[in-house]
C-alpha cells in the first residue's frame, strides 16, 4: 500500500471537488458480492473496504487514474471520465 | 439560420426520449466535428482542415495527450509518409537502434537483440516519443490548417436526427451542443461516446487490456552506458513470460532522453479473475535480478495506467454510420500494442471521405463507406487480419507466453552450462529436461497452432 501511495503522490491531479466520476450504484450488491474485484483491480486503488462491517465500499475518485476498466468488470459501477480539464494529467508520456 | 432552426426541431421532435433539447441560439454549424485530440483525431482534423473543411477539434483534457500514457514509440515509415520528414518537426526523444525481446523466468534472462546503424540514419526506423509532445505537434498542425480546437471539452453523446448523427453534446459546466454535417469519433480506447450513442455495443474485458507504466528518471549519459546506445540512440526492449505472472500479456521499456518508461499489461479480465494488483505486477518485475541494475539510482517522476483495445480484427465494430466515422483506438485499430500510425492513417482515410461527402453533400453511411474501403485496402486492415488469429490464440493458450519463456531459458540455460558429460548424452538430457516441462506432442500441438496463425 505505501508503494502506491509512492507512486500518487507524483501524479498531477486537478480534482473537482463538485462532481464524482466514479460512483457504485447500489450497496446492497456489494454486500452480497463474493468476488469484490473492484478492491484489487483498479489500478490506483481508488475502492476500499471499510474497517467496519456493512458499511458500503469507499469510493476515493480523486486519485482515479482515468483506465476506464472498472467500468467493464462490474456493472454496479457507474464510471465516466471527469468533467472537461479535471482528473489526472499526464506529463511523462 | 433557418435551416439550422428547421434541424434542431426536428432534432427535439425525434430525440425526445432522449430528452435532449437542442439550444439554436449560437449554435454554428461546423463541416466536422472530431471527438477527441489523439493521434487519430488530430491527423483527421489536419488533413480535412488542408483540404478546405470546416473542422471543430474537442479534447476533453487540459492539453492534447494529457489524458493517455505507457510506451511509445513511433514506426517512422508509416508516419514519413503522411508527415514527410515529421522528424524535423516533431521533437522525437531517441531515435531507436536497438530493438530487443528478453524473454525472462524469475532467475533467468535470455535476450534476442538486433542494432544496426542502418535503423539510425534516415529514414529511420523507430523513434520514441512522449506522447504531449507527439499529440501538441499535431494538434498545431491542425489549428495551422485552419482547424478549431476546443480542449476542457468532454463530449458525453452524439446528437441524432433519426438516426442521421448531426451533432454532439458538451458535459457541463459548458453544457454546449455543436452541430455538424459529419461526426468523427476519435475518443480512445473503450470509446464511451460511441457506446452511450448506441453506436457499438461495450467492449469485452477479454478484448482490452489494461497497462501500469513508471517513467524513471535517469541522466542521459547512464541510460546510454547501461543499455550501451551512443548518444541520442535509444532502445525498445519488449519482456515476456516472467512479467506477466503466468498470463498472456506483454511487458516493454522505452528509452527516453533522461527517462526510462516501463510498462506491463495483460487482458482486464485476466486482471479481474486472478486478483493481482496491477502496481504489484510493475514493482515485481523492477525488481528482477536483471531489470533492476537497469533501473537503480533511478526516480519514479510518474505512474499511470491505460488501455489498449487487443481484440485485433475481429472486435473492430461497425465504424461507419450514418453521417458519423470512428476512427483510432476507438475503432479498435491497434496491431498488437502498435495503434498510433493505424490511428493517424484511419484519420486520414477520413478526411477523404469527409472530402468526398462534402463534395456531394451526401453524408450518408453509404457515401462515408469510402472510409472503410480505404482503410481495407491499406496497411492497416492488411495487417490487422495477418493478425486476426493471434487474439483468439492467446485465449485458447492461456500458458503459451509463460510457459514457452520457460521451456526457451531452460534450453538457454542448459546449451550454455558446462557439463561434464558428453555431447551426445547432454543433448538427450536437455531433452528429456524440456519434454518434461511441456510433452513433445502437446508441444507440436502448440506450435502447429501458431504456425497456422502466423501463415494466416
Ligand atoms: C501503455 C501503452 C503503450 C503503448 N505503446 C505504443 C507504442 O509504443 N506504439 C504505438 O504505436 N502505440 C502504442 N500504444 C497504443 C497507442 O497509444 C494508441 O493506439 C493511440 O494512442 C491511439 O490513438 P487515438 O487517437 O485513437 O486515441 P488516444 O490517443 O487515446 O486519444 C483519444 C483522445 O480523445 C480524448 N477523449 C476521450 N473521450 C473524450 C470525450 N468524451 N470528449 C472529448 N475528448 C475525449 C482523450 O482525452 C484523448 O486525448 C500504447 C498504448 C498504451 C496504453
Ligand atoms: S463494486 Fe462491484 S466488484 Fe466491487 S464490491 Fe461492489 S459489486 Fe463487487
Ligand atoms: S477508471 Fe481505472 S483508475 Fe479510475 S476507478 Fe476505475 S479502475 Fe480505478
Amino acid at each position: 500500500m505505501n508503494q502506491l501511495e509512492d507512486q500518487l503522490a507524483v501524479i498531477c491531479f486537478q480534482p473537482d471537488e463538485d462532481w464524482q466520476h466514479v460512483m457504485i450504484l447500489d450497496e446492497v450488491i456489494c454486500q452480497k458480492c463474493k468476488t469484490k474485484q473492484c478492491l484489487t483491480f483498479c489500478p490506483s486503488s481508488v475502492f476500499h473496504e471499510s474497517i467496519e462491517a456493512k458499511q458500503p465500499i469507499m469510493v476515493l475518485y480523486k486519485q482515479c487514474v482515468e483506465c476506464g476498466g472498472c467500468r467493464l468488470i462490474c456493472d454496479n459501477i457507474d464510471f465516466s471520465y471527469p468533467r472537461g480539464g479535471y482528473g489526472v494529467t499526464f506529463l511523462e508520456g | 439560420m433557418l435551416k439550422h432552426w428547421y434541424q434542431a426541431k426536428k432534432i427535439i421532435a425525434s430525440e425526445n426520449k432522449k430528452n435532449i433539447e437542442i439550444d439554436t441560439s449560437n449554435v454554428k454549424k461546423y463541416d466536422v466535428i472530431v471527438v477527441g485530440a489523439g493521434p487519430a483525431g488530430a491527423s483527421a482534423a489536419y488533413f480535412m482542415a488542408k483540404q478546405g473543411i470546416d473542422v471543430l477539434l474537442l479534447e476533453r483534457g487540459p492539453f492534447p495527450g494529457a489524458k493517455i500514457c505507457g510506451g511509445t514509440s513511433l514506426i517512422a515509415e508509416h508516419t514519413h509518409k503522411l508527415f514527410p520528414n515529421f522528424w524535423d518537426e516533431c521533437h522525437c526523444e531517441r531515435i531507436v537502434m536497438q530493438q530487443a525481446y528478453w524473454i525472462m523466468t524469475e532467475d533467468s534472462l535470455l535476450s534476442t537483440s538486433f542494432q544496426s546503424l542502418k535503423l539510425a540514419a534516415a529514414p529511420y526506423n523507430r523513434f520514441t516519443v512522449k506522447r504531449r509532445v507527439l499529440y501538441q505537434w499535431l494538434v498545431d498542425k491542425a489549428i495551422s490548417a485552419g482547424a478549431t480546437f476546443q480542449c476542457n471539452y468532454k463530449v458525453t453523446e452524439v446528437l441524432f436526427d433519426g438516426s442521421q448523427a448531426i451533432g454532439v453534446q458538451i458535459a457541463p459546466p459548458q453544457k454546449k451542443q455543436f452541430l455538424a454535417d459529419i461526426i468523427v469519433l476519435a475518443d480512445g480506447a473503450n470509446s464511451m461516446v460511441a457506446e452511450k450513442s448506441n453506436l457499438v455495443p461495450r467492449v469485452s474485458p477479454q478484448n482490452i487490456s489494461l497497462y501500469v507504466k513508471e517513467t524513471i528518471s535517469l541522466p542521459a549519459s547512464i541510460i546510454e552506458e547501461r543499455f550501451q546506445l551512443a548518444c541520442g540512440y535509444g532502445s525498445v526492449i519488449g519482456l515476456l513470460g516472467y512479467p506477466t505472472a503466468g498470463f498472456n500479456g506483454t511487458s516493454s521499456i522505452h528509452t527516453f532522453q533522461d527517462s526510462i518508461n516501463i510498462n506491463v499489461g495483460m487482458t482486464i479480465s485476466d486482471f479481474s479473475t486472478s486478483g493481482i494488483r496491477p502496481y504489484e505486477l510493475l514493482s515485481r518485475i523492477k525488481k528482477h535480478p536483471f531489470i533492476q541494475p537497469f533501473l537503480a539510482g533511478g526516480t519514479v517522476v510518474e505512474y499511470g495506467a491505460s488501455v489498449i483495445p487487443e481484440g485485433g480484427y475481429y472486435a473492430i465494430p461497425e465504424i461507419v454510420h450514418p453521417g458519423l466515422m470512428i476512427i483510432g483506438d476507438a475503432a479498435s485499430l491497434v496491431n498488437g500494442t502498435h495503434g498510433i500510425n493505424l490511428a493517424m492513417w484511419s484519420g486520414f482515410f477520413a478526411s477523404q471521405a469527409a472530402y468526398e461527402s462534402k463534395k456531394t453533400r451526401d453524408f450518408s453511411a453509404k457515401k462515408l463507406f469510402l472510409y472503410r474501403t480505404l482503410l481495407d485496402e491499406s496497411f492497416v486492415m492488411q495487417d490487422l487480419k495477418a493478425n486476426a488469429k493471434i487474439a483468439k490464440l492467446q485465449r485458447d493458450l492461456p500458458y503459451l507466453f509463460d510457459l514457452y519463456s520457460k521451456i526457451a531459458a531452460e534450453t538457454a540455460f542448459q546449451i550454455s552450462k558446462v557439463y561434464t558429460m558428453p555431447k551426445k548424452a547432454k543433448r538427450i538430457f536437455i531433452f528429456k529436461k524440456i519434454t518434461s516441462m511441456q510433452p513433445l506432442l502437446k508441444m507440436a500441438s502448440d506450435i502447429w497452432k501458431v504456425i497456422k496463425v502466423v501463415r494466416g
